[in-house]
């Protein structure tokens, strides 16, 4: 018989199939084709595993070859399947086995000289493969710590096609194709949080956003350290778990072949500039839409400094994700989901001057045209954030700056975890992990209610707040009462919510609290 | 002749050697139809019986893999020169075939080496 299978992956978004590679050799003149909706770099893999083949000292079938690739009607993208097209063609030419070829999926990229290189997506493809009930894999040597997260699946690494003949063939003694050496964490932000001089107030509203994974918005002048106290919010946010680590390094393994080395543990953090892209905020592209800078950032930070610097219709295209955690992306092809369970950062100044509403400084703008600055950020959005803080330049003399005496990063983070430890406990076994997720009917059924609840009543009877604001409100304060190890919000913890929730003041105790 | 005509000479004569060892007879070698092109070998199959079969053969020969093996050289549009050469040489030898073929024989001629015969039959199909 001269007819071979291997398998391979087709990976569309995050979602895999089990693609057959069968490969005929029959009666005619030499000629070699690809059938089965092979996009063009997959049409070339026919030229790159010919010269492969020949590099490797072997023979190219000198007959018909035809490579199928079923199911035939997905379209299918990518070099990775160059690999098991070659394994095929050399099972049907009888020069490898094909007997370890069933249930085995082999992912990797050619070169003309024999050599495999990295691609995209082994991660989440592997995983699919894995649900599917396949256990073994094939995947670059470079890959190897990428694919070894993948529990369960037995991994073989290649360097080169010599690599999987020998492999294929049961070669007693197979090539050890080192992995190269674990790349060391990289080592989150070199910024802590006592870079900031005073802002207590603010660090305590960061510390509370960072306890429930709150979204956060910062607005005042200029120069006050808005972006300053933003970018310093992924150093106290706790380490991510093993299945947050793995999503986060599957939409990374999609971006860039061999970004992988290891798990991630330090949750991301994507701050992209103003003038990014719709495309490249929430994913896009021809054909099959990308992940884009909201899954780069899925169970870490997107901060968005300048915020009504982005065109409306970016910041707009945020309130799906906020809401479900994942965007779905239509394409000519297929739709795709990509998750996308971010915590937002807005940065903003309240005017185009920037000095509006700032004690001491005077502002140049027009009303209106403060008006017009505010209203590029969409109500809609401003109303799914749940922390809103004003920052005034801090009173402080300059010496303060070299007083000393602001809490790190790692102290403020012991009292996050713990705070999410507290969160962690109470909702054990429900789908929802910190205070921001809990759903409106768990938070008032299942919860009890926190004290002083009748100055929501007030505020929402009196038009200040929406029913979806005063369940943030309620999340908010119940993430302060985590942070104070209370087993229930107290009225304080809710006056301070609603404040948090307000941008006014803090009231005395709160703010009064750290020192 | 230079080199290359000459190796090209050698191979004709290996494929109607092994043809005549198959059994076969060569019928007509090197058929010239004006500027459309040359057969290299006409022969006769003897099955299927009775009259057997015509079988028009093109002949590559080659003297290393360097280039690819010889079949590779026979292109789709040699294919289709074939095709018409094959048509005028029936037009202009009288008689009747049951099955008439175009078939591809491939040498390879290395020194110091027995030449290596592919033989793909029906490149047409």
């Amino acid at each position: 018989m001269n007819l071979a299978r291997a398998k391979s992956i087709a990976l569309i978004g995050m979602e895999a199939t089990i693609v057959e590679i069968e490969a005929w050799i029959g009666p005619g003149l030499p000629r070699t084709v690809i059938v089965g909706l092979p996009d063009t770099a997959l049409y070339e893999s026919r030229d790159r595993c010919k010269a492969a083949v020949a590099s490797t000292g072997l023979a190219w079938p000198g007959q018909v070859v035809t490579i199928n690739l079923t199911p035939a009607t997905l379209p299918k993208a990518g070099s990775h399947y160059d690999l098991g097209i070659a394994a095929a063609v050399l099972a049907a030419h009888r020069i490898v086995s094909p007997v370890l070829l069933e249930d085995l999926v082999i992912l990797g990229e050619l070169g003309l000289d024999g050599r495999v290189h990295a691609v995209r997506g082994v991660l989440p493809a592997l995983i699919c493969a894995y649900r599917r009930g396949i256990t073994r894999a094939v995947v670059p040597a470079s890959q190897m710590r990428e694919a070894g997260l993948v529990e369960g699946m037995t991994v073989s690494p290649v360097a080169s096609l010599a690599d999987l003949i020998a492999l294929l063939n049961g070669d007693p003694t197979p090539p050890v194709s080192a992995a190269p050496p674990e790349a060391p964490e990289p080592s989150a932000i070199g910024d802590d949080l006592s870079d900031v001089i005073g802002l207590r107030t603010e660090k305590w509203a960061l510390e509370v956003a960072a306890a429930g994974r709150h979204h956060l918005y910062f607005h005042g002048p200029p120069g006050v350290g808005k972006t300053l106290l933003a970018s310093r919010l992924p150093t106290i946010l706790p380490d991510l778990t093993v299945s947050e680590a793995l999503e986060v390094a599957s939409i990374h393994s999609l971006l860039e072949p061999a970004a992988i080395t290891g798990l991630p543990v330090r949750p991301p953090y994507s701050d992209p500039h103003h003038t990014i892209s719709l495309a490249a905020l929430v994913g896009g592209g021809a054909r099959i839409a990308r992940p884009g800078a909201v899954s780069r950032a899925h169970r870490g930070v997107l901060f968005l400094d300048e915020a009504p610097e982005f065109p409306a219709k970016s910041l707009d295209c945020l309130r799906t994700p906020l809401e479900s955690g994942e965007i779905l992306l239509g394409r000519s092809e297929t739709q795709v989901v990509y998750p996308a369970r971010f915590q937002l950062v807005l940065a903003a100044n309240p005017c185009p001057c920037g000095f509006a509403a700032t004690p001491g400084a005077s502002c140049g703008c027009t009303p209106m045209a403060i008006r017009r600055y505010a209203a590029r950020i969409s109500g809609p959005i401003l109303d799914r954030i749940d922390i809103h803080q004003h920052i005034t330049p801090s009173r402080l003399s300059l010496t303060a700056l070299y007083h000393g005496g602001e809490e790190s990063s790692s102290v403020v983070a012991a009292r996050v975890a713990e705070a999410r430890d507290r969160q962690s406990r109470r909702y054990r076994g429900l789908p929802w992990q910190v205070n921001a997720e809990v759903p409106g009917g768990h938070l008032h059924n299942a919860m009890p209610s926190p004290q002083g609840i009748d100055l929501l009543e007030a505020a929402v009877s009196r038009g200040h707040l929406t029913p979806r604001g005063a369940d943030k409100v309620i999340r908010v304060a119940w993430s302060i009462a985590d942070l104070d190890a209370n087993d229930r919000p107290e009225a304080d913890h809710l006056k301070a919510a609603l404040a948090l929730r307000s941008g006014e003041p803090l009231p005395r105790r709160h703010h009064d609290q750290r020192r | 002749m230079d080199r290359r005509q000459q190796a090209g000479r050698e191979g004709e004569e290996i494929a109607a050697r092994y043809l005549e060892h198959l059994g076969w007879s060569v019928i007509e070698r090197n058929w010239r139809h004006g500027r459309d092109g040359e057969i290299d070998i006409v022969a006769r199959q003897p099955e299927p019986a009775p009259g057997g079969a015509l079988v028009i053969c093109e002949v590559k020969t080659r003297r290393g893999m360097g280039f690819g093996s010889p079949l590779e050289a026979i292109t789709v549009a040699k294919v289709r020169t074939l095709k018409r050469l094959a048509g005028a040489w029936l037009a202009e030898h009288p008689g009747h075939w049951a099955v008439v073929r175009i078939d591809a024989i491939g040498v390879l001629v290395r020194p110091g080496q027995e030449p290596d015969i592919t033989h793909e039959r029906d490149v047409t199909r």
